[in-house]
């Protein structure tokens, strides 16, 4: 019997050692989650997980397109998932902005597919070789209307396998657009994991499981029935906003609640959405609330923090939204500070402000030259706020 | 008189070691990394590898980062290096202000030009060594990776040769593995700069 997780096994350097790029692992978790139809256009520094998926896709009898933009890709993304397949696209910031129009339209449409956006410094062109948080907001709100997003980062090579796969469990399961976000430091690194754990989080917010076993419940009541091509059915698939049958609807009581559904769906699942990660649990007065490659410095600023004496916790979301406000409000109510490193000035700390700020001072750290921000740095911030009453 | 330290050796038995490998473009430096990252995961150990890209990579020098530690690497850039291998000049001068005064030095002696540094160094003339035993100058990188292990042990024998052998083209492999050995038999004590 074949495992799950083939693909990944298939990189495998012995028993139990491996070593993979971040987009050649976000590529295999989408060919072990199931992923059969890529369309794309080559960005820096997302690049190698279309490259993988050229190399790959065709083997496991999947569809490859190169296509002529990112809007064709997305596009060709939508009509592969209006045919049942798992669709995936992967671009970096430019190509994130030409796709946001499609993006609403595959929300309208309920159409699942996954997008990586691994980021660069923006706008625009940008740097295209540096790292970057700066997409954070227009993976939220980069489409017009009142839209929900689920919205997972990326914070090492692992993740990059095992969030790829939940992205595409997530698109499954609420026909929606899921977007994972990583940057170029992630995206381009190399890095040892142990295969046999890549399928499974252990996180505080509850174990994961990725695998094909993965239950779908139900979501009848919540999500519209698919408007599948070839189905044998009459399929009619709109951006206008339509009822159950997939025609326009301009009543203002059913437009009314066909947008509260979808924004629902998403809403109501929170507990299931949001993974994260919560270190030193109870034990900070600062707590270091951080995503993507900021998680890793904030860890290791953890462990730098205890050695100086400084009582840090951190929590290391890996959904940033729908907003984890339980336990982002959990962590407000015991701390006295909240600490928000990015890279970029503070997209992320304005939502965790209106979540926390009547019960803690949330204070940002953003950089935005294009390199991370390391262990010190966070660990010179924690003690200015710390020490403020302590003259230490 | 008392013999001086040497750090090189006890670098592969460190919890947790940095090593930057620098050098100017075609030369191979982030194969090198890419081999030598291979090596430590196959000897089971917690490896991260980063590297210049862009402009960087395509102007005068080029990096490779490798941090290989036993336990889970948190931040994955490096902080200071505790290993520096520079192929060019170039390289060897943006990259020296890195290096932990605890760290070792490895430079190609052809190349660059000997600088002044606290830090325990070995000069040998990587890329003419290449060029000896395999006519060629492209195989300096490998003769480095042997050179690096003969000194540092940074990763076994073993996992260095089978990284080599998965890493490089099928039809040099022969070529590499007598550039590779050419480095494995450097002996430390002869290359050492006082």
């Amino acid at each position: 019997m074949e495992l799950w997780y083939t693909h990944l096994l298939r990189e495998k350097l012995d028993q139990d050692s491996l070593l993979v790029q971040g987009n050649r692992a976000s590529a295999l978790g989408a060919l072990d989650a199931g992923v059969r139809f890529f369309a794309g256009y080559p960005i820096t520094p997302s690049s190698e997980i279309m490259e993988t998926m050229a190399r790959e896709l065709p083997k496991v009898g999947g569809v490859f397109l190169q296509m002529e933009d990112e809007i064709a890709s997305i596009c060709a993304c939508i009509g592969g998932s209006l045919t049942g397949e798992i669709s995936m696209t992967a671009t970096s910031g430019p190509g994130f902005s030409l796709m946001q129009e499609a993006i609403g339209y595959a929300i309208m449409a309920e159409a699942p597919l996954v997008i990586v956006n691994v980021m660069r410094v923006g706008p625009s062109t940008g740097r295209p070789t540096a790292p970057s948080q700066g997409d954070v907001m227009q993976a939220r709100w980069g489409t017009h209307g009142d839209h929900p997003s689920i919205v997972l980062a990326a914070s090492n090579v692992a993740d990059m396998y095992r969030l790829t796969m939940a992205a595409v469990r997530f698109a499954q399961r609420f026909r929606t657009p899921v977007t994972l976000l990583a940057d170029e430091v992630v995206g381009h690194m190399r890095e040892s994991f142990s295969p046999e754990k890549a399928g499974r989080y252990r996180l505080s917010s509850g174990d994961f499981d990725f695998t094909e076993n993965y239950a779908h419940p139900d979501l009848v009541r919540e999500v519209h029935p698919p408007h599948q091509l070839g189905a044998f059915r009459h399929p009619h698939v709109t951006g206008l906003v339509h009822d159950e049958t997939g025609f326009p609807n301009n009543d203002p009581q059913k437009s009314a609640e066909f947008l509260r559904e979808l924004h629902d769906k998403v809403a109501h699942h929170r507990d299931e959405l949001c993974l994260y990660d919560v270190k030193n649990e109870g034990r900070g007065r600062v707590c270091i609330v951080a995503y993507g490659s900021c998680a890793r410095s904030a860890r290791a600023a953890m462990d730098l923090a205890q050695h100086e004496g400084l009582p840090v916790e951190v929590l290391h979301l890996y959904t940033l939204f729908p907003l984890p406000v339980e336990i982002l409000q959990r962590v407000a109510r015991r701390v006295e500070f909240i600490l928000i490193p990015e890279l970029n000035l503070g997209q992320y700390a304005r939502e965790v402000r209106k979540m926390a700020e009547q019960w803690t001072t949330v204070v940002s750290m953003g950089k935005i030259d294009g390199t991370l921000i390391t262990p010190r740095e966070l660990v010179d911030r924690v003690s200015d706020l710390v020490g403020k009453y302590e003259n230490v | 008189m008392a013999e001086a330290s040497v750090t090189a050796s006890t670098l592969g038995s460190r919890r947790f070691t940095e090593t930057r490998l620098g050098g100017s473009g075609g030369q191979g430096v982030i194969l090198m990394g890419v081999i030598l990252a291979v090596a430590a995961a196959r000897d089971h150990r917690y490896v991260v590898q980063t590297q210049s890209y862009g402009p960087e990579a395509r102007g005068g020098y080029s990096r490779a980062d490798v941090i290989i530690a036993n336990e889970q690497i948190d931040y994955p850039q490096l902080q200071g290096a505790d290993l520096l291998v520079t192929l060019s000049d170039q390289a060897a001068k943006h990259y020296l202000g890195g290096l932990r005064r605890t760290g070792v030095f490895l430079y190609d002696s052809d190349e660059v030009s000997p600088p002044a540094v606290l830090a325990e160094t070995y000069a040998v003339p990587l890329t003419r060594l290449a060029v000896e035993i395999t006519g060629r100058s492209q195989s300096a990188n490998i003769v480095t990776l042997g050179a690096i292990v003969a000194l540092t042990e940074l990763v076994t024998r073993p996992s260095l040769e089978r990284a080599v052998a998965e890493m490089v083209p099928k039809a040099s492999l022969d070529l590499n593995l007598r550039a590779m050995e050419a480095g494995l038999e450097l002996k430390p004590e002869e290359w050492r700069v006082a």
